[in-house]
């Protein structure tokens, strides 16, 4: 920190001050709900758990997310869904070459969901909650969604056609091992996940790319 | 012994006829049992766990006779394009012509839950077991394990059938594309592609 930095602490005007403390509240509410998910699932979650858990009053907590049990059900899943991606974008961002924004995508994807503590919880006394969401034409949804969103990043190396195709199959794996673990691979693991990469997915991507140019 | 398997089939036939019927919400234990021309004794002897029991008998009953159906269907499958092609096509048809499975995820797909969390796995070693023999016999590339190829290519064989995502699945193209570019670029070498 050079002097050139120092500022006159009188000069700064505090930003968005009545906006602020709403957005935290929101967090806080989103945070004891999935302490309360994680401690006893989502099923016997009340609003009450999440009143106490967020530290706040029922009033307050209404207030802030109106619409009850449902809508804060509702912001808990957006606001996860929203940190995961935003987290997932982090990773594959940096990624330099194709093998390793794939590589990045599925392991970033394993280790945040075997880091939440509420997911875990929840595969565990109420898998249908996740598993809907990946079963039949809802994993249709998912995979449009994935798609769209991890697209981007390999359409630096690929076609948008072909970078889609390659999103749509790293989105299978990560959701196969999700919902069937194996014991050969941990999808945590970079170094085995590389190699997975390496051997099932990329040629199949790099025949793709031939076949496009051909 | 066989009498006793008699009569749980019994009533599991006749309750996957009843939920076929009138869905599974308005399926009681009542209307299986009659159905099955057992008494509602019999039935509890049976499924002590009463209508939830049951229903997931059901649906494990059907699933397993699903996959028992398109293992039939692809007896016949000389190469391992050929198995993965024809599995794929085989198995999304019978998926979207399941009157009955469609009617539930439309309704309450909530009851497939635990025979999907309870099968999936037994599901996946099986179509990795059907898909080895296959592998065994075709060239593969340097450095491929027949083990790890078949559990992946299970794994994606039954990601695809249920949710095709991207793909048309009833075209025989893109299904050739699916499989022999994308699945097994990885595992067979390029020569052998295509054929």
């Amino acid at each position: 920190m050079g002097s050139a930095l120092r500022v006159d602490s009188s000069t700064i005007v505090p930003l968005r001050t009545e906006a602020a403390p709403e957005v935290t509240k929101r967090v806080a509410i989103v945070d004891g709900a999935l302490a309360c998910i994680a401690a006893k699932g989502l099923r016997a979650t009340t609003v009450d758990d999440v009143a106490r858990a967020s530290g706040m009053s029922r009033a307050t907590l209404y207030r802030t997310i109106p619409g009850g049990r449902d809508a804060i059900i509702q912001a808990t899943a957006e606001t996860e869904v929203a940190r995961f991606f935003s987290a997932l974008a982090v990773a594959m961002g940096a990624a330099t070459t194709l093998e390793a924004a794939l590589v990045s995508g599925i392991t970033t994807s394993a280790r945040w969901i075997s880091d939440s503590a509420a997911l875990t919880t929840l595969l565990e006394v109420e898998p249908w909650v996740i598993m809907r969401h990946i079963s039949f034409g809802q994993m249709d949804r998912a995979l449009t969604l994935a798609v769209d969103f991890s697209g981007p990043f390999f359409g630096r190396w690929l076609e948008p056609e072909q970078a889609a195709r390659a999103a749509d199959w790293a989105v299978r794996i990560v959701t196969s091992y999700l919902v069937s673990p194996s014991e050969a691979i941990d999808l945590t693991d970079v170094d085995q996940v590389r190699q997975l990469v390496r051997q099932f997915v990329l040629p199949g991507v790099e025949a793709l790319q031939e076949r496009g140019s051909a | 012994m066989s009498q006793v398997v008699d009569t749980r089939e019994q009533i599991t036939a006749a309750g996957y006829a009843c939920i076929a019927r009138f869905g599974p919400t308005r399926t009681s234990v009542e209307d299986v049992a009659q159905a099955a021309g057992v008494s509602r004794a019999t039935m509890y002897r049976y499924f002590p766990g009463g209508r939830s029991e049951l229903i997931d008998a059901v649906v494990t009953w059907e699933y397993r006779r699903f996959f028992l159906a398109l293992y039939e269907a692809l007896r016949g499958a000389e190469t391992l394009e050929e198995v993965m092609e024809r599995g794929l096509m085989v198995a999304h048809r019978a998926i979207e012509d399941h009157e009955v499975l469609q009617m539930i995820l439309t309704t309450e797909p909530e009851i497939l839950e635990p025979a999907l969390s309870a099968e999936g796995q037994p599901t996946r070693e099986l179509v990795a077991e059907f898909l080895t023999p296959y592998l065994e016999r075709h060239d593969l590339r340097p450095g491929v394990e027949v083990a790890a190829a078949a559990d992946f290519l299970a794994r994606m064989v039954l990601s695809y059938m249920g949710s095709p995502g991207r793909w048309d699945l009833d075209d025989p193209t893109q299904v050739a594309q699916l499989v022999e570019v994308e699945l097994l670029s990885g595992i067979v070498p390029a020569a052998a592609a295509g054929r």
